[in-house]
């Protein structure tokens, strides 16, 4: 396959920053930068690492080099029929597939298909020792040994270089169709169980504070029953698609300028999105919202906390606020001791995750 | 599972039986799952699995403590472990062994012996327990709490049937408490074999099956029991009995397992296997002639049925008294936990009254999920057990049928 | 008894009179729930994997998080071992009491706290049975997805800690993918909730790292896990093929037809025939191999795909198929097939349950080197095989009380989780390390790796108190275990003195 094998190079390039104590910044398409905490640290580029290195269609699984766009990713899965079940997105057309991993952020798709972590089958990784090591596999169901892969998915590339990953790829459906849907911001979850207890393939539900759009993906009969059961409009299948990708890069009209934080926020089911704030976009059949505005950071965690739920500064930096919400003491003692276990001099991706955290 | 069996024991037919049972367990443990005293208490020790090890380690030669026994008489015998069980250990034997050996080396101390002793005295003798019965029920108030509740008034029987004049003829194993605490049974199960053309024999030297002295490690005296129950039944068999009817069904069970108990016993081994050969269930009679049944007039009709562990685990009888019964127009409410012991078994609710309650508010909970007008069950322990605490009437289920 | 020795001397340094502790957690717990005398701690010494056997020193039955927490801190502070049990189901030896340690049974743990159909999620307490909560979500037309063939006895304390997989995962996923969170207290006794109601939380994935952490991290005392509702409709099949290897052709024409079945699971002649035996399901008691497929969704859907399917199947040579005509028959079908382990207590004394995954299309190879690997010793296997995802479930036939034969099939044991790495798979799907299979997790990790292991154990448990020698190996282990087996010449770990 393509590509070239960067991994002895990047492990060097980690374990002379680990003598020198040098902090470093890992970067790919710089898709993401603005997520997590600020960093500062030399750029470690892994976008030269970059490659398909096994994809079989009938196993499900495909393997490739951290520094290989996830368009590339896509486009070879497209071409077998299959896709990526949590639609990772691709902010301003970018992205790298160890910066998907590493972030851990998935489309509108994530409450029906999946999470990204809920796809990674197995890695490899560099610590902070600047060892070169490979955890999982690329079989579908793996028990030997701790669960690194899966604690490095989302872990902001602050345990280790994440070089290489295995996925497991689905078959994409036969059909799709988005109806907009009269409905109210408060109906999202209700709607949302009843079309998936009726067996309704639903595989996006969005709403923009006027209307609900609900996709749905399956087999042509169960999306032709799906038409004839809801009351809605069909969108056109390009203007859904762009809809859709709109929402999935950031690239819709909500999510415009830079005046506003952009905040996340993560919600049990079935809670009300509406509560939080004037200007909101539902995702996740209300169970991500995303807002914008200037509310009150520690009253927003409260509240959002009391309820089950997380906010996360997405976009947008104010002083004295952390990207993430503080976690119980027993959680932070134990993230620490994970960083150390992984990072001992603490030069990856310093900050990004938990300031606290990087204490050594 | 891997088995050193001792030298007491290894050379011996018991011996090679519990060997045998032993090595089919793989300890998987699925009879966790259906164990009502694992379920309850969630040791080790008072599951199956965990009693195997215990009746193991006697077996291969530990002594044996008061902490096994106890473990021992938590268990219902119930059976549910066997349904449950994919490698097809037989629990029930490898129990009733473990308890005999238990029981000759661990003596039993002070109340808990004399209760057992006077159950076993008692129970089995109904022309004894009747009078107790009576005089329980006149001296109602003076009686001591957990006996107290056993004492049920007297529910009127109907009339025997006249003698007939059917060729065809059946014996009932009338059974020994039975009789005293709801005499409406025996007459109502003959009146229906009467009624489709079969004649009941009567033989009133026959009461207890033996599962008393059976189930509280005393084998011996079981044996002597059944073997004079053989006897009295054998000029009836060779007369031409078609079956022996058991409408108890925890007797059923016992009566069933004649031929293995006496199958070293040269002088019975032949008679037993007969008996157990023409040993049956109401049901399995009754359901040959479902067309001729309908609910009793005076019957509910919303019923949920009891079955009990010796009709669904021993017998391997389950669903079928609840599928005639649907059948002939009743409509049988959903029971969940079916499976798991209501806490009667046999003497269990005497000896072990606290665990019994539990399991029996559980059932009982399950029973009225549906929300039944009455339930049935087929056996007189569970009923009287249950009965105890329902609001609504338990009653054997062949009283509420009719032939029609 | 194993060849091997269960636990090593650096896994036997509590040395400690645990007298003190016992005096103390008498007054902690419920009279019954101290268990010190031998005939009652025989009970607990081993668990689903029964070949493997040791007494604990002591056996605790909380019945509150309360006395978890401070069982766990007098452990803590006297350095005494913990091993957490729940249903003793494990195949793997997870449950495998230390010597000089507390088992801390959880079966009083089995409440159920709360079904909330609303919003599609059961709370419940870690000793409660993985069939349980399908049970009680049942009424509300909800059911929880992983079914491990255990699942009856199986406690979901258990299955988190050993991520259990099962039927239905190729499309459901694993325990992983359907706990949204766990209570977790820790060895120090500090109570924590990991994961949230809500699809993600902040911070590192600690959720997924305790899924499958086999008890070494910290005890879990309650389960939050997500309900998904009733398929519409299910229909299942099964179809008969003269070897093996048709399936196996077969299963991959299905995914590269777009079907993910709901459940695709294989069984050989010899399963088949022990399965039977059991349930009666009517199983094809004269094919080389059948295949039992799941298919779920709404009418259309499932008449679609079942069309397809058919064809398929046909197409690669199944010889027989037989659609289940009624629910009765679709639970049949798979009872067999849940209960094919133990039922093979019907044809052999012992067994002892292999777990590798594989990329499928090694299946023919691997299963022609297992029955080779199996004659050389005399042996027999059976095999059973989760067919949709690679899961490889061999069961060596043997009988303990036949001197020599508890060795042998430990050897064609190792011999075949060995194959299983060498053709890129992994020693474990789904029954996790254990004491079962330490040793050959050295042949799949190198020694970075598990000193990495070692580390995430350590920031959990600094003193090494939680089911010490499972799971990891130490690389002294591994450099033993290496010196045994020397493949090629070649020595794993090389960089470590011998022993």
């Amino acid at each position: 396959m393509t590509g070239t094998d960067q991994s002895e190079a990047l492990r060097e390039r980690v374990a002379d920053a680990a003598e020198q104590g040098e902090a470093l910044s890992i970067t790919g398409s710089g898709s993401k930068h603005f997520y997590g905490n600020p960093v500062q640290g030399s750029a470690l580029d892994i976008r030269a690492h970059r490659g398909i290195i096994s994809y079989e269609p009938t196993e499900l699984v495909l393997t490739a080099r951290a520094g290989t766009p996830i368009v590339e990713i896509e486009e070879a899965l497209t071409a077998e029929g299959q896709r990526l079940a949590f639609e990772p997105p691709q902010f301003n057309g970018g992205g790298t597939l160890g910066g998907v991993v590493a972030a851990g952020l998935a489309g509108p798709r994530r409450p029906y298909g999946g999470a990204v972590r809920d796809m990674v089958l197995g890695l490899r990784l560099i610590n902070g020792r600047g060892e070169l090591m490979r955890f999982g596999g690329e079989v579908m169901k793996n028990v030997a040994g701790y669960d690194v892969a899966r604690l490095n998915t989302g872990a902001l590339g602050t345990l280790g270089v994440i070089t290489e990953v295995s996925l497991k790829v689905l078959p994409a459906p036969a059909a799709r169709v988005t109806l907009e849907v009269e409905a109210d911001p408060t109906q999202c979850h209700d709607l949302s169980e009843q079309w998936l207890r009726n067996g309704r393939p639903l595989s996006g539900m969005i709403h923009d504070g006027e209307r609900l759009y609900a996709r749905f993906e399956g087999t042509t009969s169960a999306v032709d029953d799906a038409v004839a059961a809801i009351d809605g409009k069909a969108l056109e299948p390009a203007a859904a698609d762009a809809f859709w990708q709109s929402i999935r890069d950031q690239r819709h009209a909500f999510f415009a300028g830079d005046e506003e934080p952009l905040w996340r926020i993560s919600l049990p089911p079935a809670s009300d999105p509406t509560v939080y704030g004037e200007r909101f976009l539902i995702d996740w059949s209300g169970q991500q919202l995303w807002l914008r505005g200037h509310p009150e950071p520690h009253n927003l965690r409260a509240r959002a906390a009391a309820e089950g739920g997380s906010a996360t500064l997405f976009r947008g930096r104010i002083d004295g606020v952390d990207a993430f919400p503080p976690l119980d003491a027993v959680q932070a003692r134990l993230h620490r001791n994970i960083k150390k276990a992984f990072d001992p001099h603490g030069i990856l991706n310093p900050g990004r995750l938990y300031p606290d955290a990087e204490v050594s | 599972m891997q088995t050193h069996l001792a030298d007491f024991i290894k050379d011996s037919a018991a011996g090679q039986e519990a060997d045998a049972i032993l090595r089919k367990c793989t300890h998987c443990g699925f009879c966790l799952a259906n164990c009502p005293t694992y379920r309850l208490l969630g040791d080790e020790l008072d599951s199956p699995r965990g009693r195997i090890y215990q009746i193991k380690q006697v077996l291969e030669g530990e002594a044996p403590t008061e902490s096994i026994q106890l473990h021992l008489d938590r268990c219902l015998t119930c059976r549910a472990c066997e349904t449950t069980c994919p490698s097809g250990v037989e629990y029930g034997r490898l129990a009733d062994l473990g308890r005999e050996i238990v029981e000759e080396q661990v003596p039993r101390r002070g109340l808990q012996r004399w209760v057992r002793t006077g159950l076993r005295t008692v129970l089995p003798r109904p022309r004894l327990f009747g009078t107790l019965l009576t005089m329980g029920r006149l001296t109602r108030p003076l009686v001591p709490g957990p006996l107290r509740k056993k004492i049920r008034p007297r529910r009127p029987a109907p009339a025997w049937p006249s003698p007939s004049t059917h060729s065809r003829f059946v014996l009932m194993l009338e059974g020994c408490v039975q009789p005293a605490l709801e005499p409406p049974i025996n007459p109502q199960t003959a009146r229906l074999m009467d009624e489709l053309g079969i004649a009941v024999k009567r033989t009133t030297e026959v009461s207890c099956c033996g599962a008393i002295d059976q189930h509280l490690g005393a084998s011996e005296a079981a044996k002597a029991r059944i073997r004079s129950n053989i006897d009295a039944w054998w000029p009836h068999i060779e007369a031409g009995a078609e079956a022996i009817v058991v409408n108890a069904s925890g007797c059923g069970a016992q009566v069933k397992d004649y031929g293995h108990l006496l199958a070293d016993d040269p002088d019975y081994a032949e008679k037993a296997a007969r008996v157990t050969a023409l040993a049956i269930d109401p049901i399995e009679l009754l359901e040959r002639h479902a067309d001729q049944l309908a609910p009793a007039d005076d019957a509910p009709r919303r019923v949920a049925f009891q079955t009990p562990c010796t009709l669904q685990h021993a017998q391997k009888l389950n669903g079928r008294v609840d599928a005639l019964m649907a059948r002939i127009g009743f409509d049988m409410t959903p029971v969940p936990d079916a499976h798991i012991c209501c806490g009667s078994a046999g003497t269990y609710s005497v000896l072990q009254p606290k665990m019994a309650e539990q399991l029996r508010t559980q059932k009982l909970e399950n029973l009225n999920t549906g929300e039944p007008q009455v339930i049935a069950t087929a056996n007189i322990g569970c009923l009287t057990h249950l009965d105890e605490a329902s609001e609504i009437p338990v009653r054997h289920w062949l009283e509420l049928i009719k032939v029609a | 008894m194993p060849a091997h020795a269960l636990f090593r001397d650096e896994d036997l340094r509590f040395d400690v009179d645990v007298d003190p502790l016992i005096d103390a957690l008498r007054q902690v717990l419920p009279e019954e729930g101290l268990i010190v005398h031998e005939a009652g701690l025989r009970a607990y010494e081993c668990d689903g994997l029964a070949p493997y056997k040791q007494l604990p020193r002591l056996v605790v039955v909380p019945e509150t998080i309360e006395q978890v927490q401070t069982v766990l801190r007098l452990c803590h502070e006297a350095g005494v071992p913990v091993v957490t049990r729940g249903s003793g189901t494990s195949l793997s030896g997870g449950s495998l009491p230390h010597p000089q340690g507390v088992l801390l049974a959880m079966g009083k743990f089995n409440r159920i706290r709360e079904i909330d159909h609303h919003r599609r999620i059961a709370r419940v307490e870690p000793g409660v049975r993985n069939l349980a909560i399908t049970e009680a979500a049942a009424p509300y037309g909800l059911y929880y997805a992983p079914d491990p063939s255990s699942q009856i006895a199986c406690s979901i304390g258990g299955n988190v800690g050993e991520n259990a997989g099962g039927v239905h995962c190729l499309k459901y996923g694993l325990t992983v993918h359907n706990v949204l969170a766990v209570k977790v207290i820790t060895m120090e006794g500090e109570l924590t909730t990991i994961g949230s109601e809500s699809l993600d939380s902040p911070g590192l994935d600690l959720l997924a790292l305790m899924h499958g952490s086999e008890g070494m991290l910290g005890v879990i005392v309650e389960v939050t896990v997500k309900l998904l509702p009733n398929p519409l409709t299910k229909q299942v099949l099964m179809a008969s093929f003269a070897d093996v290897e048709s399936g196996g052709h077969a299963v991959a024409g299905l995914i590269a037809r777009g079907i993910i079945p709901g459940g695709l699971e294989m069984m050989d002649g010899a399963a088949i025939q022990a399965a039977e035996d059991f349930v009666q399901a009517g199983y094809d008691t004269d094919a080389a191999a059948i295949l039992i497929c799941e298919l779920d969704g709404s009418e259309a859907e499932v008449a679609d795909q079942l069309k397809a399917v058919d064809e398929c199947l046909r197409d690669h040579g199944a010889t027989r198929i037989q659609v289940a005509a009624d629910d009765e028959e679709k639970a049949r079908f798979w009872a067999g097939r849940k209960a094919a382990f133990p039922a093979v207590g019907r044809i052999s004394p012992d067994y002892y349950c292999m777990d590798g995954t594989i990329p499928r299309k090694q299946l023919a190879y691997v299963l022609r080197r297992i029955s080779e690997i199996s004659a050389a010793e005399a042996l027999e296997t059976v095999n059973v095989f989760h067919a949709g995802d690679g899961n490889l479930h061999p069961l060596i036939l043997f009988d303990g009380n036949q001197p020599g034969q508890l060795e042998a099939a430990e050897r064609v044991g190792s011999a075949i989780l060995q194959l299983c790495v060498e053709v890129g798979g992994t020693v474990t799907g789904e029954h996790g390390v254990g004491v079962e299979k330490i040793n050959e997790m050295c042949v799949q990790f190198a020694g970075a790796e598990i000193e990495q292991f070692h580390g995430i154990k350590a920031a959990f448990d600094e003193k090494g108190l939680l089911n010490p020698g499972k799971a990891i190996p130490t690389l002294n282990r591994c450099a033993e275990f290496g010196r045994l087996h020397v493949h090629n010449g070649e020595l794993p770990h090389p960089e470590l003195e011998r022993l």
